[in-house]
């Protein structure tokens, strides 16, 4: 079953006498439970496609089912309760609180999450139970990233969607943190969207999304994906 | 082209820049404004006491003084001019107006100031040279008839001149009135010749000579001036230096007060605007670090950079102060107008205002400072190599707090634990926040807090002190004390009487009360009502405080015009209007100290008319003199509650702004996270509020403790009682905390606009 379809998808930005488009009438089904990848040069349109599917910003045209609900027409504080519901969000910088711990950057799901997740089982799962009481400017990139995860997941929503989740690390940390990701799906069911300009992570990927000039070139279904210790990185 | 930047870095700035300015502004106006209003006030008056020729000196007789004793005390070494002296209440023909009569022989002491009409003249027949203030209440114009009589004298004569003089300068009929009121009371100044060609032969026969004043002008000390004067003389008498007459002591009092007001709101607000200063530069150039470090990479030099970023504190602090000029000059201007309360008090011809010189000085000083912090903030930034400038400043690395350990800090929400940690890692910008809320506290308990105080010292005096319908004043000198005391029983009134003392070298009024119809009553320091015993004398709070008295102690005085010095006991300590020694007729008659019958207190509808009356003051006169002075007291509170919300306001937003921008990623993430906006919004009040509880109940006894220092500031004039009514505290609490509300709800509906996208989209 889809668990994310856009029908007609477009965005324009529009600045004085200058418009950009920058996803065109995208269409698009997901199915449940996949490792998803998207791929794209510089300004193709992947973000925008992500923070659509996130509740970050809303399409010009057309709708977004996301677990056969319309997200498109949603007021902001209804966008904030499906941030709240359904998404975990996981990005390139991190984005922690820097004056709450480890623990508490997790445990603050609590607050507005439908069925939080254990925060110390969730940082268990990405090996930081021993962190639990640091704050994030004494951890590694890596480490922070985890923390991201972690948190992401504690709120136990449907997709992850993670935009450039290894950009900013080392290759071995990057393989960590993809490895940490890989096994959400295949364990958990979760639904994993990454958007990223690294074509390597794609071959780990159940389904693979070309997006160029806000339009998707492709959208191709990997019959046997990679493990992540047989990409090349 | 970094002229351009300049101005677009301003105009994206805007808020901190604006609120800067304002703050600077503010600073700088209240210090100028307070500085002009006593510094005005010193020259304003001092040009009315030179062209009049005050006296240094006053010299008095019951007697009289002869040609012979003024040629005496013109010949004492180091005196340099003196002039026999008459000032006499008298009344006006027709109407029920006082006018202080006066002659001076020599004018040029205690002399006039001519603003309209002929030149004085010591031998016109019959001219009056009126008090300008007088006329102008009472619509009398120059060429207008005017007769006055005192007995069975009177004098008639056309108005010549209209003039001021430094004698009247505050123009009050007696202590108990603390403003002039023109409509009723002024003074008049004829010729000697005029006095003498009014004054029947008889009458100068009676009482020997009419001047019982010599006017001096001297530079001795008084202690050297008195023991001249008495061996000039031959005898004791009573010596009043120019700091004990109304006119100079109450003016000089208003130069204190304003420039005790001087020395501690603008502190106030120099101090916030310059901690807001240090802040808010500190913050701009963080966040230009990685532009100053472009420049820097690009080659520019430093000196060039640090030119550039300093050019914008040098230009808050120019616009400020210009603005702040304004400001002062129109705070100046307010209290201090020709149509205003204190030209009522204070009685000049013109109200110029100046700036005393090192207002200038401070100014500019204030100027280099904050440029030379805006110079310190972006030399900060450029440290070390251009590689260094370039990375984006970072903050303090969060380290765990000592009450983190506790169990009650574990269980504390996340929402809790997000401010209270902030507001560790910014201390800088959550002490400003608290300074604002704790001067914004501190003026409007001050403020309000100075009314109430002046409101129950009202409401004692009164509605409690006096409680006679009419103060009859009688003609002391051409009656006796059995008399008097007829007088006072057919008016069913209490009567009191009053005696030149010396207490030490300064001088004092004594009085003596015979209360039998509870028409005047005393409170003691508590303002609490109290009956005078007649076991001792009773001090007002001033005489205490200055010759260290209290009750139990013993007090020495001797009256003028006699020789022997009294030792009494100090019954008690009395919160007085005057400044003197009281004690009941029965303790003066045990001791043996003579007194005749001054005034009666009565509520008696009907006042015979009887020679020996001199005047009648109304309660209600007295009270409506007060409203002028209440009237100026207001308006300086408004200003002062007008300044706490602005002070407040800006402040408040300038530190929320900046908080908001610090905070805006976490925020974003937030909100990402899936909370919405409201929450958010809470999530930052709340902040605020704890900042602004902690402000209050550090404001509150700052506030009090402002305010006492100003009343101790204030003591040498009126004897107050800190008296803080249970509304002030509510106004001023809920007024702090709808500001630190206000602003709050302003920077958090913000957050509604956060661009989650872009805002994590930038590198940590």
């Amino acid at each position: 079953m889809a668990i994310v379809e856009f029908k007609d998808v477009s965005r324009v930005y529009r600045n004085g006498d200058h418009e950009q488009r920058a996803l065109d009438h995208v269409n698009l089904s997901l199915e449940e439970g996949r490792f998803i990848v998207v791929l794209g040069p510089s300004g193709a349109g992947k973000s925008t496609l992500l923070n659509m599917l996130g509740g970050l910003d809303s399409p010009t045209e057309g709708t977004i089912t996301v677990n056969g609900k319309d997200i498109s027409k949603l007021t902001p504080n209804e966008l904030a309760e499906y941030r709240a519901a359904t998404v975990g969000f996981v990005f390139q910088s991190y984005n922690l609180i820097p004056t709450l711990t480890v623990i508490e950057n997790v445990a603050l799901v609590k607050e507005i999450a439908p069925n939080p997740l254990s925060s110390h089982e969730m940082l268990k799962a990405v090996g930081l139970e021993d962190h639990i009481h640091q704050f994030p400017s004494e951890l590694s990139g890596g480490e922070q990233q985890r923390v991201s995860i972690a948190r992401a997941l504690a709120k136990n929503p449907h997709i992850l969607l993670c935009d450039e989740p290894t950009g900013a690390l080392d290759s071995e940390t990057g393989v960590m943190v993809l490895k940490l990701l890989l096994s959400m799906a295949r364990d958990m069911g979760k639904t994993i969207i990454i958007v990223t300009h690294n074509q390597n992570i794609a071959k780990m990927a159940d389904v693979v999304i070309r997006v160029k000039n806000g339009r998707i070139r492709s959208c191709e279904e990997q019959a046997a994906p990679l493990s992540v210790e047989e990409v090349d990185w | 082209m970094l002229l351009r930047k300049l101005f677009r870095t301003l105009w994206k700035y805007k808020a901190q820049f604006i609120s800067m300015v304002i703050m600077v502004a503010l600073g700088i106006g209240v210090f100028l404004g307070f500085n002009v209003e006593w510094y005005s006030l010193e020259i304003n008056t001092k040009e009315v006491y030179d062209a009049t020729g005050f006296a240094d000196y006053r010299i008095y007789s019951d007697k009289g003084f002869s040609p012979e004793d003024l040629d005496a005390v013109k010949g004492i070494a180091g005196v340099e001019d003196a002039t026999r002296f008459l000032s006499l209440d008298v009344s006006v023909k027709d109407s029920s107006d006082t006018l202080a009569l006066t002659v001076s022989e020599n004018m040029a002491v205690s002399g006039v100031l001519v603003t309209a009409g002929e030149p004085y003249s010591a031998e016109d027949p019959d001219g009056f040279w009126l008090s300008d203030s007088y006329a102008k209440a009472n619509g009398i114009s120059l060429g207008d008839p005017l007769t006055l009589s005192y007995q069975a004298i009177t004098v008639s004569g056309t108005v010549k001149g209209l003039v001021k003089s430094g004698e009247y300068l505050i123009c009050l009929p007696d202590t108990n009135q603390m403003m002039p009121d023109y409509d009723t009371y002024g003074f008049v100044y004829i010729s000697p010749a005029m006095l003498d060609r009014s004054v029947p032969a008889l009458y100068k026969m009676m009482v020997g000579s009419l001047y019982h004043q010599i006017n001096v002008k001297s530079s001795l000390d008084k202690p050297a001036f008195v023991a001249a004067a008495d061996k000039a003389l031959g005898s004791t008498r009573l010596v009043l230096s120019k700091g004990e007459t109304v006119s100079w002591a109450e003016a000089q009092g208003e130069v204190n007060e304003g420039k005790t007001m001087a020395s501690i709101l603008p502190v106030l607000f120099l101090a916030i605007a310059i901690l807001t200063m240090v802040t808010t530069m500190h913050r701009i150039c963080a966040s230009e670090k990685t532009q100053i470090g472009t420049f820097k990479a690009l080659g520019f030099k430093d000196r060039r950079i640090l030119v550039h970023y300093s050019a914008y504190a040098l230009i808050i602090g120019l616009l400020g102060a210009l603005l702040g000029i304004a400001v002062g000059y129109g705070l100046g201007w307010f209290i201090m107008n020709p149509d205003g309360a204190m030209a009522t008090y204070i009685d000049v011809p013109s109200w110029k205002l100046y700036a005393p010189a090192f207002t200038w000085v401070v100014i500019a000083g204030i100027i280099a400072f904050l440029t030379l912090i805006g110079f310190l903030s972006v030399r900060k930034m450029l440290q070390g190599t251009a590689a260094d400038a370039l990375r984006p400043y970072s903050p303090k690395r969060m380290k765990h707090l000592r009450f983190e350990e506790t169990k009650r800090f574990k269980r504390l929400g996340f929402g809790t634990k997000w401010n209270l940690r902030d507001c560790v890692r910014h201390k800088s910008r959550s002490l400003m926040t608290l300074f604002g809320i704790i001067g914004c506290m501190v003026l409007l308990v001050g403020g309000i807090g100075m009314k109430d105080t002046m409101d129950a010292f009202l409401d004692v005096f009164f509605e409690k002190a006096i409680n006679y319908a009419t103060r009859v004043n009688l003609d002391e000198k051409n009656m006796t004390l059995e008399e008097g005391k007829a007088l006072a029983s057919s008016l069913d009134g209490d009567w009191a009487a009053s005696r030149a003392v010396q207490i030490g070298d300064k001088g004092y009024t004594l009085e003596i009360y015979a209360i039998t119809h509870d028409k005047v009553r005393f409170a003691d320091t508590e303002m609490k009502i109290i009956p005078l015993s007649d076991e001792g004398a009773y001090i007002c709070s001033r005489i205490a405080r200055d010759f260290r008295l209290k009750a139990g102690d013993e007090l020495s005085f001797t009256p003028y015009d006699g020789n022997e010095s009294y030792t009494v006991p100090v019954a008690g300590v009395l919160d007085s209007m005057t400044e003197g020694i009281f004690m009941t007729d029965a303790f003066a008659d045990r001791i043996g100290l003579t007194y005749k019958v001054s005034s009666v207190f009565t509520d008696a509808a009907e006042i015979p008319d009887d020679p020996h009356i001199l005047n009648r003051q109304s309660k209600q006169s007295i009270m409506d003199s007060f409203d002028i002075f209440m009237d100026l007291m207001n308006k300086m509170i408004w200003l002062l509650v007008i300044a706490a919300v602005i002070l407040g306001i800006v402040v408040l937003y300038n530190l929320g702004i900046m908080s908001y921008t610090e905070r805006y990623r976490e925020m974003a993430t937030l909100k990402v996270v899936g909370f919405r906006d409201s929450k958010i919004g809470r999530l930052l009040i709340s902040q605020n509020l704890w900042l602004t509880v902690l402000g209050i109940l550090i404001g509150i006894p700052a506030g009090v403790g402002i305010l006492r220092y100003l009343l101790d500031a204030l003591a040498s004039e009126y004897e107050l009682k800190l008296v803080l009514g249970l509304p002030t505290w509510l106004v001023s609490i809920l007024l702090t905390f709808g500001v630190s509300l206000l602003v709050g709800l302003m920077v958090a509906r913000k957050n509604r606009h956060i661009d989650m996208v872009a805002a994590l989209k930038t590198s940590e």
